[in-house]
């Protein structure tokens, strides 16, 4: 039962992680680059739209839009500002860079809004519930329902629109999207614009179920989502999803069984092995197959 | 139609195109013959919008389109069928077609009919609809550029090397494509090397060179043409 309990736990907050990793996937599919300021960004938008609320106190549900916003514009600012001049083949170190300067950057305009280094984030549904034995918040629960519509949402967009369908063109072959004259730039935009949203929402559920934003969150966002998808597979959709869940799981048995100080080393670890048995992480091997498949066509 | 003076393009310091000229006419097939690295892809990408020109016009419907960028040189309805990387390997035969209408998908019901009636050209791509492209045979990868482009309603095709790369039987129902989209009044612009297949379809040919035009005229005119012919045409004279 208590085994039973960890992985109930671990599942409801790696679906956190899962949408953390969608995110960066969505980026890393389109543009095949990482963007290490997406967790500033996350953080950022979180900051700011606490702030706006203590100037005009919107509310819970004004915060949410507030994050919802913001963050797809400050992620466009970060693509415009260190992605789009680097477009080029050879632009994946710079760029990568790039970001990391952006990172201190909205960590410093968010430490600069967060003066008390910690700030309460509204919190909603607190209450618990007992199933037979198994005690499950119901905000986590909320949590994970919100994941799984999300990805839905996700995946229908992705799959299932036209800008979805220009999207995954894009990021198949950019050269090919310009030659047949698909404005991949204004995609690309788009694709920041989504994540940027998508990630908020992972962050205000994340956020309300912590109720508390410290200014660490933005580097734990970008750690998180990134282990989560290796531990997935780079660049896969579905990949991004297990991630999330297997992290989550290691995590929180990590934490029941060993104690919370050896929960970072046990998913390094974890992460190592899965990365050695299977390069390109649990589901990236297909994808890895593929590309090489197809250059080798070429 | 289309209207190219004086066009010069550039890689760095090395002219790709040095003061290139030629006209394309409505429901004519125009082709531009020339051998590898003469400037061909490179005309082609410049008046696509791909590639930036350093000087000259490009005139399109009496519209100069040379700062253009290329998704709106698509909408004045001159579109391009690359070669090699055809089609987006990844996504299905019916989501490359999509793609190519991209700039009308408001239009939902008239994007529908053309899918529609590129099914019956190529009956091949409605077996394939669902397949990933990138599973196709290079001929059929072609097709599906070739309907992809037709998609975005084109009023000039810039077709780059169709026959590249693909076994001699399917270079024959290629061409044969061609030949029938030009019967049908649809303007093309196509750039080759393989001279003896493109000058019997073509309306008018220019030869490039080291990104000169070296030679204008029909394909009757090459064929009067000694020096040319032998440069060109040489594999049929000597068998």
């Amino acid at each position: 039962m208590e085994f039973l309990q960890t992985c109930i736990d671990g599942l409801l907050f790696g679906s956190a992680y899962s949408l953390l990793a969608l995110s960066f996937s969505l980026l890393f599919g389109v543009m095949k680059r990482i963007n290490l300021a997406f967790g500033s960004t996350l953080l950022l938008s979180a900051v700011f739209s606490l702030w706006i609320d203590s100037v005009f106190s919107i509310g819970i549900f004004g915060i949410f839009l507030v994050m919802l916003g913001s963050s797809a514009l400050i992620n466009i600012y970060v693509e415009k500002l260190c992605f789009f001049p680097h477009r080029g083949n050879y632009g994946a170190t710079v760029s990568m860079i790039a970001s990391f300067a952006i990172w201190m950057q909205l960590d410093e305009l968010s430490s600069f809004l967060l003066p008390d280094r910690t700030a309460s984030f509204p919190s909603f549904l607190p209450d618990s519930l007992f199933l037979i034995d198994i005690f499950i918040r119901i905000d986590q629960l909320f949590l994970f329902f919100i994941a799984i519509f999300m990805t839905c949402i996700f995946f229908y967009v992705l799959y299932k629109t036209n800008y979805g369908l220009l999207l995954r063109g894009v990021s198949f072959d950019r050269e090919l999207a310009k030659k047949i004259g698909v404005n991949s730039n204004k995609i690309t935009s788009f694709a920041f614009a989504f994540s940027g949203i998508f990630g908020a929402i992972a962050a205000f559920l994340i956020l309300s179920t912590e109720s508390q934003v410290t200014p660490f969150f933005g580097f734990w966002c970008t750690l998180k989502g990134l282990v989560a998808m290796m531990l997935g597979g780079i660049g896969s959709l579905p990949g991004a999803i297990i991630g999330g869940l297997v992290l989550g799981l290691i995590e929180s048995n990590v934490i029941n069984y060993l104690g919370a100080e050896y929960r970072d080393i046990c998913t390094y670890l974890i992460l190592l092995f899965i990365l050695v048995v299977k390069p390109g992480g649990l589901m990236g091997s297909a994808i890895l197959r593929d590309e090489r498949a197809a250059s080798e066509r070429i | 139609m289309l209207k190219v003076e004086d066009l010069v393009t550039s890689y760095g310091l090395i002219k790709a195109l040095r003061n290139v000229s030629l006209e394309a006419e409505k429901g004519k097939l125009t082709c531009i013959l020339g051998p590898n690295g003469a400037g061909k892809s490179t005309l082609l990408f410049t008046i696509a919008g791909i590639l930036k020109s350093d000087k000259g016009s490009i005139n399109f419907l009496n519209k100069d389109i040379s700062k253009m960028k290329a998704p709106e040189i698509v909408k004045e309805g001159l579109v391009l069928v690359p070669e090699n990387r055809l089609v987006f390997p990844h996504l299905s035969v019916q989501e490359n077609l999509l793609a190519g209408a991209y700039s009308r998908f408001n239009r939902k019901n008239e994007v529908d009919e053309d899918i529609e009636s590129m099914y019956r050209r190529f009956p091949i791509l409605k077996e394939r609809y669902s397949q990933e492209a990138g599973t196709l045979s290079g001929g059929e990868q072609q097709m599906l550029a070739v309907a992809r482009a037709l998609m975005a309603r084109p009023k000039l095709l810039l077709m780059d090397e169709p026959s590249v790369g693909l076994a001699p039987k399917i270079v024959n129902t290629i061409f044969e494509i061609i030949k029938s989209l030009s019967e049908e009044g649809i303007s093309i612009v196509l750039v080759e090397q393989n001279a003896v297949k493109a000058s019997a379809i073509a309306d008018h040919i220019y030869l490039l060179d080291q990104g000169e035009i070296t030679f204008s005229g029909t394909p009757d005119q090459i064929e009067d043409n000694d020096i040319i012919k032998r440069a060109y045409l040489g594999d049929i004279s000597e068998s």
